[in-house]
């Protein structure tokens, strides 16, 4: 089995668009949307059974009243301005990261540390596997939970050849959890400053790791001299280079109708089947 | 001498865990009894720094050798200050890579 | 009058939006709350940029008067400490500088000092007063450097334009709080219209006044329909077009085109009203 990840840096440069058409092209069995925060691959793929499962990340403080005397000692130790008081300290549940010093400070033990449900883990089961979830609002990213979706997809895999993951934006420790165990990274870069400036970024993460890894760009003609820029750059890193995929209004209405962009047959639809076909054969190596 | 492997499931017939900081148990051998113990990683489900909680709990068992596919960077640090060496698994099962390790067969990692 | 920007997805215009209409605003702010990938100071081209460094604490441990007790390391709740060969190691990355680990030393052997968080940038550029947060590559949470950079526009008698960073996260909820009026961009297709939902609901939430721009707009009636259902107001629609996406990618205002002037004019002019009223 081979793990083929998908990771931009800056959100909106067409990861999502791609992994649908990877996983329509790759006929692929098994497949897993880490955009935990706004994940979107669902909307696309969403056959077969759905089985949700609520998702506890960190604990948060939770004052109980009968015990409560308020002296506000918990107050005047939360660094983080998550007490509030109206006539009662309560706990602000947004606010709060769960550090536990108002525990520990209360001499009248007052507060108890309570699991907070912070989203949702799903799976997908039919003829595909299919493994997202989602976060609450407010509720802050982890690894975990990245950790937690892969695991989901990881425990119901039968023998599939290749396993498809959306990634995460950003470069920080959920992006590192989606990296594990990967056999490949494609990054999916966007011709704007902004977007090189996020590109190096995550390839600098990815080497960390002495992962694979690989760079196409998306909506390349929106920016050609920008686009030279990042294939230059990319070779000059030794990072294979797979090709561009034009820009065209026709992607955001085939995606409207929650299909891939593959299933119909145009200039954008041919660049990525290209950009598939030399992926495969560089996981394959 | 003694060999930590982190694992999914528990036992020598177990498989490895695919990620060092949030594996399910560690798999602790020791080569002159030939006894191995395993303990549960009460860490795993933390938010952040399990990796390093992971890394605590090998080098307070004394582990002379670590097999793992991977360690994460604040990981590699605290090993590096240490005399622990890290090989790098190379099949599914932890009693196969022990002995492959006997072998010498595996690579050091890092 | 506090503006905050925002939108579910990365890339949908928050920062396009929030420069423009900063730019064409007189006596305004421009602050860049996406600390993880600050890209608004790609258009000021700012002569002279102040910067100041944005600290928060972290523990060091006088191994002399520690004697192993390992309360602290089991306090920690980021598990930023661990016990090592007979000593206590600090990860500071992993610190949120919640003081737990001073206050639990039996021993006193604890004491905070200074970490580099990150930094706030500061400048002016034809009339605006420009704000950057950048978060150090590592860092775990850019929280305390919005909370830094709020407080710098806290009581100014300017038109502040806040850029907020994408998600619903904590982040984004502190980026928001103070704000008058909270713009939210979207683009018409079923992701776009998922995470519009998200940053509404937490709008909302903080019972917050909208109003919703839809940016790479074409003939999709998606999002149209969900203001309609939601009664939200459609301050503009910027199109899909190549030259805009042209100018804008290359980090210059596409407001000072005369082509598109006139639409970020009337943004700006319906927002200074929805906002006063």
């Amino acid at each position: 089995m081979k793990q083929l990840l998908i990771l931009s840096g800056k959100g909106g440069t067409g990861k999502t668009t791609v992994a649908s058409s990877f996983i329509k092209l790759a006929e692929a069995k098994a497949f897993a949307d880490c955009d935990v925060e706004a994940p979107n691959l669902h909307l696309i793929n969403h056959e077969g059974v759905k089985e949700s499962k609520p998702y506890f990340g960190m604990k948060k403080a939770v004052i109980n009243q009968d015990k409560c005397i308020s002296c506000g000692i918990c107050q005047s130790n939360c660094r983080f301005d998550a007490i509030d008081f109206d006539g009662n300290y309560t706990v602000d549940k947004y606010a709060c990261e769960g550090c536990a010093v108002c525990q520990l400070v209360c001499p009248s033990k007052a507060i108890e540390m309570v699991e907070a449900n912070d989203g949702e883990t799903t799976i997908y089961r039919g003829n595909r596997l299919f493994s997202t979830a989602e976060l609450k609002m407010g509720s802050g990213n982890s690894g975990k939970l990245v950790t937690q979706v892969k695991k989901n997809l990881r425990d119901n895999l039968t023998n599939e050849e290749l396993v498809i993951i959306d990634g995460s934006p950003g470069i920080g420790c959920p992006v590192i959890a989606s990296l594990s165990g990967v056999d490949m990274v494609l990054i999916v870069a966007e011709p704007t400053l902004s977007g090189i400036s996020d590109m190096e970024r995550i390839l600098k993460t990815a080497s960390i790791f002495k992962t694979k890894t690989a760079v196409c760009v998306n909506k390349y003609d929106t920016n050609i001299e920008l686009t030279r820029k990042i294939e230059t750059y990319t070779l000059s890193q030794n990072i294979a280079f797979l090709g561009v995929i034009p820009y065209d209004k026709k992607v955001v209405e085939i995606i409207n109708q929650g299909r891939a962009v593959v299933e119909e047959d145009f200039s954008v639809s041919k660049a990525i089947k290209d950009v598939y076909s030399k992926a495969i054969e560089l996981i394959n190596i | 001498m003694i060999i930590a492997l982190p694992t999914s499931t528990s036992g020598e017939k177990s498989f490895i865990s695919e990620n060092f900081g949030r594996c399910n148990f560690f798999y602790i051998y020791d080569t002159e009894t030939e006894i191995g113990k395993v303990y549960t990683n009460i860490y795993k489900d933390g938010q952040h720094g399990v990796g390093l909680k992971a890394a605590e709990f090998v080098l307070n068992q004394n582990a002379d050798v670590l097999i793992t596919p991977r360690v994460g960077e604040k990981s590699l640090e605290v090993f590096k200050t240490t005399n622990i060496k890290i090989y790098e698994c190379t099949n599914e099962i932890v009693k196969n890579n022990i002995a492959s390790f006997l072998n010498n067969e595996l690579k050091e990692l890092h | 009058m506090q503006i905050a920007v925002l939108s579910g997805k990365g890339g949908t215009g928050k920062t396009l939006l929030s420069v423009n209409l900063s730019h064409l605003a007189n006596n305004s702010v421009y602050v860049d709350c996406d600390v993880e990938e600050p890209n608004g100071l790609l258009y000021y081209k700012i002569p002279k940029i102040e910067e100041e460094i944005v600290y928060t604490q972290y523990p060091v441990v006088n191994h002399d008067t520690c004697i192993g007790c390992r309360k602290c390391t089991d306090f920690c709740q980021f598990n930023a400490m661990a016990f090592i060969l007979g000593k206590v190691r600090v990860f500071k990355e992993l610190c949120h500088s919640c003081g737990g680990c001073k206050i639990i030393c039996p021993v006193n052997a604890i004491e905070e000092r200074d970490k580099e968080l990150g930094k706030i940038k500061h400048g002016f550029y034809q009339g605006t007063e420009v704000y950057s947060g950048e978060m150090r590559v590592g860092e775990e949470s850019g929280v305390p450097i919005i909370k830094a950079l709020l407080k710098k526009v806290e009581n100014i008698d300017k038109t502040v334009f806040i850029d907020s960073p994408p998600g619903n996260g904590c982040s984004v909820m502190e980026s928001i709080s103070d704000a008058d009026y909270c713009v939210l961009v979207a683009e018409p297709s079923i992701f776009g219209l998922h995470n519009l939902n998200m940053v509404y609901t937490l709008a909302k939430n903080f019972n917050k006044k909208v109003g919703l721009v839809i940016n790479k707009a074409t003939d999709d009636e998606i999002i149209k329909k969900f203001a309609l259902d939601n009664q939200i107001n459609v301050l503009a629609e910027i199109p899909m077009d190549l030259d805009l996406a042209r100018i804008n990618s290359n980090g210059n205002f596409v407001s000072d085109d005369s082509r598109f002037r006139p639409l970020f004019m009337t943004i700006l002019d319906k927002v200074l009203r929805e906002g006063t009223q």
